[in-house]
């Protein structure tokens, strides 16, 4: 039985067997693979699957998560962009960053399309321009220091930003904005908090 | 974003060096003879005008030295709050305006801005007009070497006419655009 064990052990150390079945060998770690070196937090919610719905439930829209790592802009002015986007469609997003000036805006442009092929080709959605922009945020990115050289001998250090770009894409039309709140809101709210003030030590 | 390291140096210098001059009461204007205005050593009810005093209204008249000027420049007296500078970077006016002014193009269907013309049709015309040119070009062999007449445009199977006599025809090897109207 001891040389049946070890036989057993042999065979299994052909290391052509460990590659068919797809799991890591622990002694020849060498990462061959091409792909990215960790997934992020947002690359990984587009993994999540729901359980099938019930028949009698509303359908759920689809959700297409994107984003791009490292863009060579600061995270401020990427900012200002992002917040344009907020709660367009996507048409009308892709028809204001044509027309915008600003570097930020090509990149996030070819991030929409990016986003919208992925989204038909992937994750089901019927028509491409049926889709609006759930959330659309700019992080920041890993900086570099560098020195920045001026007159009379004196030195900067100047920094390099970068930052990344998340979008997330839902299908159906985008929801109607928030209406403008009015002083007869405001009137109202007040009038509710002076309602359901309670009278302490009384009967 | 660049922080200067010590920008102010020869001015720092020069600020060190004039406190150590006051503190030791070399300036000029104080001899060691006279005690500097800040201490009278005896108060003596006399004429406005002195001989002493008028020389202190005219440097008081002159133009305030170098020392005065850095003391007043204008600083910061405290670091503006993330909340301050939020208010200040996203207010309305700061943030970018939605542009009502995109329209479709009529001929290629891409987007184009009201004034302005249609970025994809102006690119195919730029590239047919460069065709041209090189066409021009290779008649006419050297730079400066156009004839004083009119030029004709003429593409596959197209014929010069009667108002096309004496012009300069140059040939186009493929099937006439459908933008490029024919006279």
């Amino acid at each position: 039985s001891g040389s049946t064990w070890v036989r057993g052990l042999l065979s299994c150390m052909r290391p052509e067997r460990w590659l068919a079945s797809g799991s890591l060998l622990p002694l020849s770690c060498i990462h061959t693979s091409t792909s990215l070196q960790k997934l992020g937090k947002w690359e990984k919610k587009n993994r999540i699957v729901y359980p099938p719905q019930l028949p009698g439930e509303p359908r759920r829209p689809a959700e297409i998560y994107h984003c791009r790592r490292d863009i060579k802009y600061s995270h401020e002015k990427m900012w200002y962009l992002a917040k344009l986007i907020q709660g367009m469609s996507i048409d009308q997003a892709l028809a204001q960053l044509e027309f915008n000036d600003k570097k930020g805006a090509k990149v996030i442009k070819e991030v929409l399309l990016e986003a919208q092929e992925l989204a038909v080709r992937n994750h089901n959605v019927e028509f491409k321009s049926n889709l609006h922009i759930a959330a659309s945020i700019a992080g920041k990115g890993h900086y570099v220091k560098r020195i920045r050289y001026h007159g009379k001998g004196m030195f900067g250090i100047m920094k390099i930003s970068r930052c990344h770009y998340f979008v997330k894409l839902v299908e159906g039309p985008p929801p109607p904005p928030e209406p403008p709140r009015t002083g007869f809101d405001q009137a109202k709210e007040y009038v509710q908090q002076l309602r359901s003030r309670t009278l302490v030590n009384t009967l | 974003m660049a922080v200067l390291v010590l920008v102010f140096s020869p001015l720092r210098g020069l600020l060190q060096r004039c406190w150590g001059r006051l503190e030791r009461g070399l300036l000029p204007g104080f001899s060691e003879s006279q005690s500097p205005p800040w201490v009278p050593a005896l108060a003596v009810q006399a004429p406005a005008f002195l001989p002493e005093s008028g020389r202190d209204i005219r440097e008081s008249n002159e133009s305030p030295s170098l020392l005065d000027s850095i003391l007043w420049m204008a600083a910061p007296k405290k670091r503006r709050t993330i909340e301050v500078n939020r208010c200040r970077r996203r207010n309305p006016n700061k943030l970018i305006k939605v542009k009502t002014n995109i329209d479709v193009c009529p001929e290629c269907g891409n987007l184009k801005q009201k004034h302005v013309l249609c970025g994809y049709c102006y690119a195919k015309v730029k590239a047919e007009t460069r065709l041209i040119r090189m066409e021009i070009g290779k008649k006419e062999g050297r730079p400066f070497n156009t004839p004083t007449v009119e030029t004709v445009i003429l593409y596959d199977g197209e014929k010069p006419t009667k108002k096309d006599e004496g012009k300069r025809i140059i040939e186009r090897a493929r099937k006439r655009p459908s933008w490029f109207v024919q006279n």
